[in-house]
């Protein structure tokens, strides 16, 4: 038998530390601002997703974290190194594919790996060892006599993930990697990523919404240059909302939903429908309703959304582009 | 030493993969070769010293050709992303395609050896001016690698980097020129950032440290300009 009253025990062990840290990251090219103020942590052997409309900031972020680039302001760090002052050590801890697999096309893929396997500072037979390591992990076999130049977009991106894995690195991280893929090839890479969880850490970033769905057990959401949330699935597990459906001009709208005790937020998310937010433990559709009818507004729909990330990333996408619009 | 080693040869198979060291080989070698010959018949005088202020020219328009992709293509078509995602330095990378340039400027010089074996088949050259002229085209070849190499550390384009390091090198080689028309001491000053200043002497069979210095210098500059350029990015 035991105790139920006794007191409540904390079975989970110190929180591991981060692998990536990043501290109020600043990234400009020149006048335009690509990252403001970015902060983040990735625990080890997490598989975490980085959201984002094209031109947000992320493969920014993602060069900044490989030590490509270096940061106007703020510091960032994977596994404890600086990616400024000690950049070559961050790279022999990250394998990294960028965006589009930009390869040396003249180059065989054999020659390419044992290249790569040499710079990242294996020695003649382990670097081939290295090489065919992972070919055969990404089923590369067929085509490792070929020139780069002549394969098709699924196996130079199966190449440029086979090179990030050389040197088994630490943390992997993903740069659109189903960009131009089609639907077999995307399911393929997805799988692949899918099965290198686990042992490692993964950070993909991605504007394609379901693919970040399918892979990431976090969600980090950028809309730019600004990280609007870090963990989105969690605000996806939190309470729901009510999408109200109503005519008249928004100023009444806003005057309407102002005067309902408990609505935290509300955004226009298209002419005339609304994502209301309340505040926790409230129960707000009575009043919205009693609200509406009281305004003489004409009332479409009022219904309870349970949130999903489409709803979550437009409804954050939302209030950083037109913060204007955010009623209450 | 490995990994620059790798660095090394992977330049070496990207320039002769690319049909542009062939192209410029065989342009160096049938216009030196037609040179040659014509000199040869001409004077009967078996020296080369024509033979290296035609070489000194044609490096000037050949070495663009060489340099001009080293970086920017990288840029352009964007591996050097995947290549620094790999541990390696922006010094070891810029040595390395440096190395790797020099190297056909090295054998553009040593094809050209077969003119000396031929005055020496069939005449009695003197060989001390032949010798510090190759030493004089290998200064000079470094120095305009260098000098090209930070142009295509610095352009975006292929065609920029080549036009800048041209521009350059055309503005080097008749800056004495200018020496003529200024007062003092700036005249010195020009007509000593003069390629063709520096280069004559070793020609004559002369050498002076000086003139070693002023290719050395400018090669040293360049190469640290690179990796400044590339570690900017």
């Amino acid at each position: 038998m035991t105790d139920a009253s006794g007191p409540v025990l904390e079975l989970a062990g110190p929180r591991p530390a981060p692998i990536i840290e990043a501290d109020r990251l600043v990234k400009r090219y020149g006048p335009r601002v690509a990252l403001r103020g970015v902060s983040f942590t990735i625990a080890p052997r997490e598989v975490v997703g980085l959201l984002g409309p094209n031109g947000s900031g992320k493969s920014t972020l993602l060069r900044l974290i490989t030590g490509y680039l270096a940061p106007s302001g703020g510091t960032a760090r994977v596994d404890g190194l600086d990616v400024v002052s000690e950049s070559i050590e961050v790279r022999r801890r990250v394998g990294y594919v960028p965006e589009d697999a930009p390869l040396y096309e003249w180059m065989r893929v054999s020659e390419f790996l044992d290249f790569m396997a040499r710079i990242k500072g294996l020695g003649g037979v382990a670097a081939r060892c290295a090489a065919s390591g992972v070919a055969e992990q990404l089923a590369l076999g067929p085509v490792m006599r070929l020139l780069i130049g002549k394969l098709s977009r699924g196996y130079r991106q199966r190449v440029a993930i086979a090179q990030a894995l050389l040197c088994d690195p630490r943390v992997l991280i993903f740069d659109e990697p189903t960009n131009a893929l089609d639907a077999f090839q995307v399911v393929a890479v997805r799988e692949l990523i899918r099965s290198l969880a686990g042992s490692r850490t993964i950070l993909v970033a991605s504007h394609v919404l379901s693919e970040i769905e399918k892979v990431a057990s976090r969600v980090m959401i950028l809309v730019e240059g600004r990280l609007l949330t870090d963990d989105a699935l969690r605000e996806v597990k939190g309470p729901s909302r009510l999408r109200l459906r109503v005519g008249g001009e928004s100023q009444q709208v806003v005057a309407c939903l102002r005067s309902v005790p408990g609505v935290a937020a509300a955004v226009c998310n298209e002419r005339g429908t609304y994502l209301i937010t309340a505040e926790p433990g409230q129960n707000i559709a009575p009043g919205v309703a009693a609200s509406v009818s009281r305004m003489g507004l004409p009332l479409e729909e009022l219904a309870t959304v349970a949130p999903d990330l489409e709803s979550v990333f437009l409804d954050l996408a939302a209030r950083q582009a037109l913060p204007d619009r955010v009623a209450a | 030493m490995k990994v620059f080693a790798a660095l090394v040869r992977k330049e070496e198979q990207a320039l002769f993969t690319s049909p542009i060291a062939y192209v410029v080989l065989t342009v160096f070698l049938l216009l030196m070769g037609y040179s040659f010959c014509l000199t040869l018949f001409m004077t009967h005088v078996s020296d080369l010293v024509h033979l290296f202020f035609q070489i000194f020219v044609m490096f000037l328009l050949t070495i663009p050709v060489i340099t001009m992709r080293l970086v920017a293509e990288e840029r352009n078509l964007r591996t050097l992303e995947t290549l620094l995602s790999a541990p390696v330095s922006e010094t070891q990378i810029v040595l390395a395609k440096y190395v790797a340039s020099l190297s056909l400027v090295v054998l553009m010089l040593v094809l050209s050896l077969s003119y000396a074996i031929v005055l020496a088949i069939f005449g009695e050259p003197d060989w001390g001016p032949i010798y510090s002229g190759y030493l004089g085209l290998l200064l000079l070849g470094a120095a305009l690698v260098a000098a090209g190499l930070t142009a295509s550390c610095i352009a975006r384009n292929q065609v920029v980097a080549a036009l800048l390091s041209l521009s350059i090198f055309l503005l080097l080689w008749i800056i004495d020129q200018f020496g003529y028309i200024l007062p003092d001491p700036f005249n010195a000053l020009v007509v000593n950032l003069s390629l063709s200043v520096h280069f004559k002497p070793f020609v004559t069979g002369s050498l002076y440290l000086s003139d070693a210095g002023y290719f050395i210098s400018i090669a040293l500059l360049g190469i640290f300009l690179s990796v400044w350029a590339l570690a900017r990015r």
